[in-house]
């Protein structure tokens, strides 16, 4: 009934008894070996050794990073005149009216893309979900073909979609809803459908003797049981996606990005700071609202 | 033994299929087998239900009790034999017939299982969805007018009519066992398979859930097996004794009949198999 789940996601916290049995089992090999001769005790020189290849790789890979990516502390002590300039100009910043307005309205601008983002991913991550969990998925093909979709979904980054969006709908918010939707869906999919194969399977399992069908248990069994989760990850997901879309403004995908974006272009670092300063507010607020109403939630 | 007095749809149905009820058993398991990788759990089990009382399972932890109910459900798939619902064989049947031919035997659960968040009525009416469309299933608020008053009368018969509204969570161990019995009645079961339904009750609790189930299977013609520890309950409640050892049967005997040495003798067979 149950299947093999190798794939995409080994990192997840699919079947801790099998991966620690596993684990038991690869440790135990030696341990047998050694136990059949009693004699001097076993070398440790297996892990010592490892643990210093590891090392060496990791500082090998750090100067490798730092050349790589031009890291020169000494660059920004010597930019520090650049540096005081631009905190010079962004302050104080400019509050009237004519840049706060605009600010405002692309902040709400950036605020409904995340909604939308957010809501109208919810069917395509539901029915991704039930598919790609092990508890629901109605066969393995199904099963991979789901998990593997979530997969790419969730690896494009959503930028990578907005710029793509942006090409085919054109500059403006439309372009960072869809991005916002197919990225979510990735994400929310994949936590939805961890969440589903950790409950109780007694329920479902009750309902399948009632006859029940696949779409009637996850109605009637599945999601009572998890909508409490389903709503915390919903508005930790509202969350981060407002957040996102103030990225995806920058890329062309409207809101107040784009405002950010536009006054770094006309060296109106007031401004700038302006919008930073919305920015903030809006992100905090978004931030407690989701915070308390998931602590309702759980409690 | 006269027709069942027709408050259940199934029971009727029975009296209709055979003339005499006692000639079909309920359920009636022949040679059954069944084996997890490494160990075989049912070797060829034979069991009948008869269509009316109520039938105790006893059996050492590990003897196949929970698998042969499982197997009857459809929760586990059997390897090999035969099983018969009011005479129609389900083994090896699959899609639409298997599930109207199985629709009939109803599972109750140690653990209930029903689901803790939706109200007494909705689980109650849960048991109905094998014979619901989609359209009149896919959230409660869809469930039929007559629906809800059939799963009132369920309820109603397990003595529960007055917390319909309530969630289930709010609920005792034995109450939240009744309602699992009313959704067995809502799905119009007339073949009730109980594991271990009062393992987990205290005993004023299992009293009532026992006496509940005698009753529809004395009083309203269910044919009931119950999973029992206790042999004590068994000869309080049962009309019939069965044992199982080793995935098979032990013997089948009247509860006044069931004698101290084939308890020993059926607890010792499982010590022996684990
Ligand atoms: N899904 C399963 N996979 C492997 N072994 C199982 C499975 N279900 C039951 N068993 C084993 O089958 C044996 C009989 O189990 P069960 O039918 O639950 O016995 P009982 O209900 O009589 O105590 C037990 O040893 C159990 O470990
Ligand atoms: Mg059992």
């Amino acid at each position: 009934m149950t299947w093999d789940t190798r794939g995409p996601a080994a990192g997840d916290p699919f079947t801790p008894d099998r991966g620690s049995g596993l684990a038991a089992v690869a440790a135990g090999n030696p341990g047998e070996r050694r136990g059949a001769v009693p004699g001097p005790p076993p070398r440790r020189r297996s892990p010592s050794a490892l643990g210093a290849a590891v090392v060496t790789v990791l500082v090998a890979l750090h100067v490798l990073a730092w050349q790589g990516t031009g890291f020169s502390p000494a660059d920004l002590v010597r930019g520090w005149r650049g540096m005081a300039d631009f905190i010079g100009e962004a302050i104080p910043p400019d509050l009237s009216w004519p840049v706060l307005g605009p600010g405002i309205q692309a902040a709400l601008v950036t605020l409904y893309i995340g909604l939308l983002g957010t809501t109208f991913s919810v069917p395509f991550a539901l029915v991704l979900a039930v598919l790609g969990a092990r508890t629901t998925a109605p066969n393995r093909w199904i099963y991979q073909a789901a998990r593997s979709l979530l997969s790419f979904l969730r690896a494009v980054p959503d930028v990578v979609f907005a710029l793509i969006f942006v090409t085919a709908v054109g500059l403006g918010p439309f372009a960072g809803v869809l991005a916002l939707i197919f990225h979510n869906t990735g994400v929310m999919g994949k936590l939805w459908s961890e969440a589903m194969e950790e409950i109780d399977l007694g329920p479902r399992d009750a309902l399948r003797t009632n006859g029940a069908g696949g779409v009637q248990v996850v109605a009637h069994a599945i999601l009572p049981a998890v909508v409490p989760q389903f709503i915390g990850l919903l508005l930790y997901r509202f969350d981060v996606n407002v957040r996102s879309s103030l990225v995806l403004g920058l890329v062309g995908a409207g809101g107040i990005g784009f405002l950010v974006n536009q006054s770094i272009k006309l060296f109106r670092f007031d401004q700038m700071a302006t919008h930073l300063l919305i920015v903030l507010v809006l992100v905090i607020g978004v931030d407690l609202l989701s915070a308390a109403v998931r602590r309702r939630i759980t409690v | 033994m006269s027709v069942s007095p027709g408050r259940s749809a199934g029971g009727t149905a029975v009296a209709d299929r055979s003339p005499s009820p006692e000639a079909v058993p309920s359920l009636s398991i022949t040679g059954l087998r069944k084996s997890f990788p490494g160990r075989t759990v049912l070797a060829g089990l034979d069991l009948r239900i008869p269509a009316r009382g109520l039938v105790a399972v006893l059996g050492a932890n590990g003897s196949g009790k929970s698998t042969a109910l499982r197997c009857v459900v459809g929760l586990e798939q059997p390897d090999g034999g035969s099983i018969r619902l009011h005479g129609e064989e389900i083994v090896g049947l699959s899609g639409r017939e298997l599930a109207r031919r199985r629709s009939r035997a109803a599972m109750i659960f140690q653990k209930i299982h029903l689901v803790q968040r939706r109200t007494v009525l909705d689980n109650v009416c849960a048991g109905a969805l094998g014979r619901l469309p989609l359209r009149h299933s896919l959230v409660p608020a869809l469930f039929p007018r007559e629906l809800r008053e059939e799963a009132m009368e369920c309820l109603h018969r397990v003595g529960l009519a007055d917390r319909a509204g309530d969630t289930v969570g709010r609920l005792s161990g034995g109450q939240q066992q009744r309602v699992a019995v009313a959704r067995a009645l809502c799905q119009r079961a007339d073949v009730v398979l109980a594991d271990e339904p009062v393992a987990a009750l205290d005993p004023a609790a299992a009293t009532q859930v026992l006496e509940l189930l005698s009753d529809l299977a004395r009083g309203q013609g269910l044919a009931v097996a119950a999973v029992l520890h206790q042999p004590e309950l068994a000869r309080r409640y049962a009309d019939r004794v069965v044992g199982l050892a080793r995935g098979r049967l032990a013997f089948d005997t009247a509860p006044e009949h069931l004698s101290e040495r084939d308890l020993d003798d059926l607890y010792a067979a499982g010590e022996g198999a684990s």
